[in-house]
């Protein structure tokens, strides 16, 4: 699984799921200020990333997510540890 | 038809076993969880099929996070399309006595079964709920977390708790459309208040009478339903007009 299988996955996800604008999304994107998400939200995140990626996130890690680009590299630090 | 599945927590006995067989009218299977009185919680079972719906029994003590994830998790294996979106908390249990003769294991016994029970049991059905976007989590609390009584520090201690916790919850997730509401009782007529006169007491009462079980249920149903999607953060006594 590399960044851009990643990258394709989550924006996917964060589209259908939370009808965010494509526009919008790019790496640099602020998750709450420019998407819009909330902290609750990252449950779904986290679900989503268990189904497609096999990985257990821990809440408490995922609150210090600020961007877009944070969130791939974090899913991509994950799985190189696996 | 896809099956809806509720969980009571101390489903076997007085208030929990009314919910159980009245949550029958709003089409779930219900799960009955006990933690010892298995004849109990059998005969629960057997009401339920009595009121024409289904069950389950799921041995669990609410107390023990590792016995509450794992039956959970066994739970939702077997049932991998399905989750339960209603959790009514309702294990307690009493243990009365001044505070000045409490000891260690007055408080935490209490506090565990109501306070961290709720916590328990609420965080391994949580993710669940929030995913599907519905969810129902009815807390019994008491009359005595509202008012405070004396002789039960310890009791009226855990169920305040619930009270804040129900309100914070209810701020959580409302935007995933879990509602958390608490219904608190006063003197209903079960094994838990045998011990209590109810011709002395009954007087404080305007009704004049200690409440039957059914008569929470009622309540407790209402706020499982799908009726009840616009209240959450909520506490409702039911207690005869003792206090309000």
């Amino acid at each position: 699984m590399n960044r851009e299988d990643i990258t394709k996955i989550i924006n996917g996800f964060l589209v259908e799921e939370f009808e965010i604008e494509e526009g919008k999304i790019a790496p640099d994107a602020h998750l709450k200020n420019d998407l819009g998400l909330e902290s609750l939200d990252f449950v779904d995140i986290a679900v989503i990333v268990q189904k497609e990626f096999g990985l257990t996130l821990k809440g408490e890690e995922m609150t210090s997510i600020r961007t877009l680009d944070h969130l791939y590299d974090y899913i991509q630090n994950c799985i190189s540890k696996k | 038809m896809i099956m809806k599945h509720a969980l009571v927590t101390g489903g076997s006995r007085g208030i929990g076993r009314a919910i159980s067989i009245k949550l029958v009218s709003l089409g779930y299977h219900v799960l009955v969880n006990y933690k010892s009185n298995e004849e109990e919680a059998k005969q629960t079972l057997t009401m339920i099929k009595q009121a024409g719906g289904s069950g389950e029994l799921m041995k669990f003590d609410v107390t023990i996070p590792r016995q509450v994830d794992e039956a959970i998790s066994k739970w939702s294996e077997v049932h991998k399309d399905g989750y339960i979106e209603v959790l009514v908390n309702n294990a307690g249990i009493r243990k009365d006595i001044l505070l000045m003769w409490m000891e260690d294991h007055h408080w935490r016994d209490v506090i565990d079964t109501n306070l961290n029970g709720f916590f328990y049991v609420t965080r391994a059905l949580l993710k669940n709920m929030l995913v599907n976007k519905y969810g129902r989590i009815v807390n019994i609390v008491s009359l005595s977390g509202l008012k405070g009584l004396p002789g039960q520090v310890n009791y009226s201690a855990a169920k305040a708790a619930v009270i804040g916790a129900t309100k914070a919850l209810a701020q959580e997730i409302g935007k995933k459309n879990v509602t958390v509401n608490a219904v608190a009782p006063g003197f209903i007529r079960t094994d838990m208040t045998k011990d209590l006169n109810e011709n002395e007491l009954k007087s404080l009462i305007p009704l004049n009478r200690f409440g039957l079980p059914e008569e929470v249920a009622e309540v407790v149903c209402f706020l499982a339903s799908e009726k009840a999607s616009y209240i959450t953060g909520e506490v409702i006594s039911v207690n005869g007009g003792l206090y309000t």
